[in-house]
């Protein structure tokens, strides 16, 4: 019967409570939304930094990530090989060398990570291949290379012009090659592609004069979630001569960033919360006011304060379950469509790529989250309604009553 | 039996700092089964008296001993638990929660007691019978005459069987027919079941009907 009561109060003023329904909707869908997009922001720079060099998993001579010198290059590499091709979780895999170095063009220069590929191996691992904008990917050819769009404009090239690259060699001396642009590529990272440039790994390793052997291997597994147990198993088959990094070890900014994000998501829904809070104590408070004198004659025939302020917040309550299915249904309804297609943030795309991002969000809800909203919610419509309750049983009876 | 007595009741209201002496001074005995009407001009002190036998407001001084236990000591909660078990009210107007039916207003007070679902919609239905308005069973307040919503209101207040009934001028919102047929139904309760009314009034026809009159002028009773 007090449900019953409650329930009917509610939709005595239909309008009042509609507003606070539209604003716990809102609220609701807007942590929804923001949420879904966050979490596929986060995931998407992961994912894009995860499938421009870092991979999931890298292995390394120990000691090559400290310092990165020709020197430190893998001490067996079929060894590895043949430990990855008998590792079921290993899905793909590329073998890289890798040298700091400079590019020069007839106007200009720049410093640049000049990474030795076979290219079929790399088009398993990274994005490289399908960034394709200009040209073509690298082939067989000796002197191709490939380079970012960024750096090509900075060293005012295209394809099919000569460029320099320099590195140190083995022995300790400069060695250089001359290369031809037979692509150039655009990721959704600035940066990288201001960095980053491949040739063929025979020529490199030419270059460099390190035999046949590579720094790298960057490897994509089965199923990324089961990295550590991964990295464990592998570092258990390879011994101490070699370091394997997963890409949490490898990205501990974006690791960092993304929990920040997190973080400034949850300060964020706090604010929505308050901003629902207040609402809700408006609303409440003039439902109350309107109706003291129905609370005086309540109080009147005997009910208990205690009572009268459950009916109260169970009023508050009621309005925050109703306002979070229907927030929760219209929220899914728009964030599912937006997950497919995307949203379109070009306007704001320079910034975003240089986060590494893209232009292109696709919100990736999380059920972890939204279920905290949804248990949530009712119980902030709740705070909202212990002031305007109190305000009701704190007055006496007669003065309830006699309230116009 | 003396069910309720008022000792040297005095209540002085503060009006913006002024004090407004609405009861000077009041001595009343009340037992078993009387049909009393107040009555007195405007402004005389008859709903502050009522307010203060109902427990619904404090005096300033004196005391009011209800079936021997001065309730004028008793806390809020002893205070509403009373008045659910042993009280009925009637109010002057807008007695009845608005979004309830008639049988749900008078199954409240009985929910308010623990009463199971079935029992008491049998209760009420019954009592509905009885006082003739059965056939409002499933009315809202607003689509309810004054007078009709008055007898939903008696049945509410008597339903729990109180041993007092206060009422605030029932009966100043009602043409006479029907506040008479009102003061019937009182009557009625009155003398068969004994409860025990208090009510207040200017009107003249229910004055008339009194059993014992009280007379009250600037907070004082009067003597006849
Ligand atoms: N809350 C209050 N604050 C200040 N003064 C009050 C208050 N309530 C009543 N009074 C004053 O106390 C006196 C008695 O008022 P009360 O309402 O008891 O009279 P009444 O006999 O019921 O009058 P009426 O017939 O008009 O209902 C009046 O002078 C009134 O102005
Ligand atoms: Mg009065």
């Amino acid at each position: 019967m007090l449900f019953k009561l409650a329930w009917r109060n509610i939709w005595r003023n239909k309008r009042r409570s509609l507003i606070v329904l539209i604003s716990v909707m809102v609220g609701l869908i807007a942590i929804v939304f923001e949420d879904g997009l966050s979490n596929g922001m986060m995931r998407q720079m992961l994912f894009n930094q995860i499938s421009l060099d870092i991979s999931h998993v890298q292995i390394h001579k120990a000691g090559f990530n400290n310092n990165k010198i020709v020197k430190n290059y893998i001490p067996d590499y079929k060894h590895v090989e043949s430990i990855l091709n008998s590792t079921p979780d290993v899905e793909a895999y590329s073998k890289r060398v890798f040298a700091a170095g400079i590019l020069s063009s007839a106007s200009n220069s720049s410093g640049v990570i000049l990474y030795g590929i076979i290219p079929a191996e790399e088009a398993r691992v990274s994005v490289i291949k399908s960034s394709i904008v200009e040209g073509n990917y690298l082939g067989s050819d000796k002197r191709g290379i490939i380079i970012g769009k960024k750096l090509a404009e900075k060293l005012g090239v295209g394809v099919g012009d000569k460029i320099v690259a320099m590195a140190n060699t083995l022995k300790g001396d400069i060695g250089s090659d001359a290369f031809r642009i037979v692509g150039i590529f655009q990721t959704s990272s600035s940066e990288f592609d201001k960095m980053a440039v491949y040739v063929n790994a025979g020529t490199e390793q030419e270059m460099l004069g390190i035999g046949d052997n590579y720094h790298e291997f960057a490897i994509i597994t089965k199923d990324y979630n089961n990295i550590t147990s991964i990295k464990k198993n592998l570092e258990a088959k390879l011994g101490s001569k070699y370091e394997v990094f997963t890409y949490r070890d490898m990205l501990p900014m974006l690791i960092y960033q993304m929990d920040l994000y997190k973080e400034s998501m949850m300060i964020l829904n706090i604010i929505i919360g308050l901003a629902l809070i207040f609402g809700i104590v408006n609303t409440m408070l003039m439902s109350v006011f309107e109706r003291l004198r129905e609370f005086g004659v309540l109080m009147a025939i005997g009910m208990k304060n205690s009572r009268l302020y459950l009916m109260i917040l169970f009023e508050a309550f009621i309005l925050g379950v109703i306002g979070t299915i229907a927030g929760l249904i219209c929220g899914l309804l728009l964030d599912i469509p937006l997950a497919h297609s995307g949203i379109n943030l070009s306007i704001f795309s320079a910034s975003l790529e240089s986060f590494g991002v893209g232009a292109v969000i696709y919100p990736v809800l999380s059920l972890g989250n939204i279920f905290n909203a949804v248990l949530l919610i009712p119980f902030v419509a709740v705070i909202g309604a212990l002031y305007p309750a109190y305000k009701a049983i704190k007055l006496e009876p007669v003065y309830a009553i006699n309230y116009v | 039996m003396e069910i309720l007595k008022a000792e040297n009741l005095v209540k002085v209201y503060q009006d913006n700092g002024v004090p407004v002496n609405a009861l000077r001074g009041i001595n009343l005995s009340v037992s078993k089964g009387e049909y009393i009407v107040i009555a007195g001009p405007s402004g005389s002190g008859k709903t502050t008296l009522l307010n203060l036998l109902g427990a619904l407001d404090k005096p300033t001084e004196g005391k009011i001993y209800f079936e021997g236990e001065d309730i004028t000591l008793k806390e809020k909660k002893e205070l509403s638990k009373m008045r659910l078990h042993k009280l009925g009210f009637i109010f002057q107007a807008y007695n009845l929660i608005p979004v309830l039916t008639a049988i749900e207003n008078i199954e409240f007070s009985m929910m308010l007691l623990g009463i199971p679902d079935n029992v008491r919609k049998e209760k009420a239905l019954a009592l509905m019978d009885e006082l003739g308005i059965k056939e409002l069973a499933d009315k809202r307040p607003n689509e309810m005459s004054g007078g009709q919503q008055q007898r939903v209101a008696v049945a509410r207040a008597i339903v729990n069987n109180p041993t007092l009934v206060l009422a605030d001028e029932p009966t100043a919102n009602l043409d006479s027919v029907t506040a008479g047929h009102l003061l019937d139904l009182m009557e009625q309760m009155n003398t068969e079941k004994n409860i025990t009314f208090i009510f207040s009034s200017h009107d003249k026809n229910v004055i008339d009907r009194a059993k014992r009159l009280i007379i009250l002028k600037d907070g004082t009773i009067e003597k006849k």
